[in-house]
């Protein structure tokens, strides 16, 4: 077990209003988040001494400039002026997960108090893949004449091969995205609040890739969330009751660059993220109360479930039946709605939840008895990492 | 049956690992990066072996039999490319003479709905223009 499992804590969280289209510049979403989660943990923000974040905008094609379509440390530097400012990282390797861990590590290492950890998403103007260009350079040669366009087909082909290797039918997937819809209507800070989904809009909406339907993907919003980490010492003092990180992973599986469509790269990214978790923490799949699970596209939960170890591969799509993942079901999974629910923010949602859940803070959506609860945030393959949060420290 | 004759595809853009690839593809030749270590056959094409960490790679041709591991049926037409071809089916194929080794390609000349995955497919080309030809993929004869 990992000498410094339940040494830190997730205590203030906040979210900024996601909206469709980006109708105020990122910053002030992500200086709205910011600004939230450090309230909500009762801290001033001259405490704050700590910054970190993972600034990439995910959608191709568009330019990545400070403060409108990213927010990056410097960004966040110069909005805050922090007068007690120790340490800040941008992360690369492995999404926003590797920013909560890289701050993780800061607070261990004693070189920080209390860090904030944002995550900025840009929802450009036109089309979320512009792909205009005549050419296809570096490890798009391969793969951008053929069609392949954005990151949906590239899920979407591994998606058919687990399907047809399994014998499977996307038809059950209506579950998931639906019962995902139906936790969302307890989360008042997601962009679907308010907006039920039924079995029969999930089988009759329009085809994307298949096997991918409208539903089957996340909608990319203008938002961002955000965190406060300290050391369980100082955690216990703050105003909301914290939730202990029990341990972490991140994906190892290495994969070359314009290779697209291997569902063993998914299944072997999420299984050395997840085994590094389960070691750190002690505990195994069985003992998880509630699990948060990456849903930017609907398959990464059916990857996710089973290279972490909570089903035998193969066997997602009918292990989430019959109402496990309900919220009184044997195995809560995206109890906030996912991604699905609250638009694209990528992982620090999940993350989110997994602490708000530890720490008995979810609200109407709290599931009972939660001691355990696992986080997969990102897709496991290229950025996934793994966390676990628990109530009681051990 | 998909309709390409409105498409424009991306004109691909060699760099120093993979121009071997794309000249041996304007003869009608498909070669793929072989370790002259361990024999395993790699794409796309990187500065080492993803087995054996051998730096001696070279290209070699290799038959182009294989079977589809995964596809994907496209809908979306926001890649005007290729947008008047929609639906159309990419696909992913697993080369019997070098498993691992995943290439992308389209199902040509039959509907889409007959990609599945396991399929046999065989080898053919497509001339983008007098510098480019795309090695491509057709149900096995």
């Amino acid at each position: 077990m990992w000498e410094n499992r339940c040494k830190v804590v997730l205590s203030g969280v906040g979210f900024s209003k996601a909206t469709r289209t980006a109708e105020r510049p990122l910053a002030a979403h992500a200086l709205d988040a910011v600004k939230a989660a450090v309230e909500d943990s009762g801290l001033k923000m001259s405490d704050i001494d700590g910054l970190a974040t993972y600034p990439e905008l995910p959608a191709t094609g568009h330019a990545e400039v400070d403060g409108i379509s990213i927010v990056s440390v410097n960004c966040m530097m110069a909005m805050l002026k922090l007068p007690n400012l120790t340490w800040h990282i941008q992360t690369g390797s492995v999404n926003i997960g590797g920013a909560v861990q890289q701050a993780t590590n800061a607070l261990l290492a004693g070189v920080c108090k209390y860090a904030v950890v944002w995550r900025a998403m840009h929802n450009p103007k036109g089309t979320y893949q512009n792909l205009p260009g005549q050419y296809a350079a570096a490890a798009t040669q391969f793969t951008g004449p053929y069609g392949f366009g954005g990151p949906g087909q590239g899920m979407a082909v591994a998606y058919t091969r687990w399907l047809e290797k399994n014998n499977q039918n996307r038809e059950k997937m209506a579950t998931l995205a639906v019962t995902q819809r139906k936790h969302t209507q307890h989360n008042p800070h997601a962009y679907f609040y308010g907006t039920p989904l039924t079995r029969e809009d999930y089988l009759n909406s329009r085809m994307v890739a298949h096997p991918f339907c409208l539903y089957d993907c996340d909608i990319p919003v203008q938002g961002a969330c955000a965190i406060v980490l300290t050391l369980a010492d100082r955690g216990r003092d703050l105003k909301p009751t914290p939730a202990y990180l029990a341990g972490y992973g991140q994906r190892l599986h290495f994969e070359v660059a314009g290779r697209i469509g291997s569902l063993s790269s998914y299944m072997a990214g999420g299984s050395s993220s997840a085994k590094l978790t389960w070691e750190r923490s002690g505990f195994s799949p069985k003992d998880v109360d509630v699990a948060q699970i990456y849903d930017g596209f609907s398959a990464s939960v059916i990857y996710g479930l089973e290279s972490y170890g909570f089903c035998k591969e193969g066997e997602a799509l009918d292990f989430i039946q019959d109402g496990r993942m309900e919220l009184d079901g044997e195995l809560p999974i995206n109890t906030f709605g996912g991604s699905l629910g609250t638009g694209r923010i990528h992982g620090l949602w999940h993350i989110i939840e997994g602490a708000l859940q530890a720490s008995g803070r979810a609200g109407s959506r709290q599931v009972k008895d939660v001691n355990v609860s696992f986080v997969g945030a990102s897709a496991p393959i290229v950025q996934g990492t793994t966390f676990i949060f628990v109530k009681e420290p051990y | 049956m998909s309709d390409w004759s409105k498409v424009t595809r991306p004109i691909p853009v060699p760099n120093e690992w993979t121009k071997p690839f794309w000249e041996s593809a304007k003869n009608n030749v498909l070669s793929l990066q072989r370790c002259q270590a361990c024999k395993h056959f790699q794409h796309p094409p990187y500065a080492t072996c993803v087995n054996c960490m051998s730096v001696d790679l070279k290209f070699e041709p290799v038959e182009g039999k294989g079977t589809i591991y995964a596809y994907t049926i496209m809908y979306h037409t926001g890649d005007k490319r290729f947008a008047s071809a929609v639906p159309y089916a990419s696909i992913i194929v697993e080369l019997d003479a070098a498993p691992g080794a995943l290439m992308a390609g389209n199902l040509l000349d039959a509907p889409y709905t007959e990609a599945k995955v396991g399929r046999r497919v065989e080898l053919t080309f497509q001339k983008l223009n007098d510098d480019f030809t795309l090695p491509q993929f057709r149900l096995a004869q």
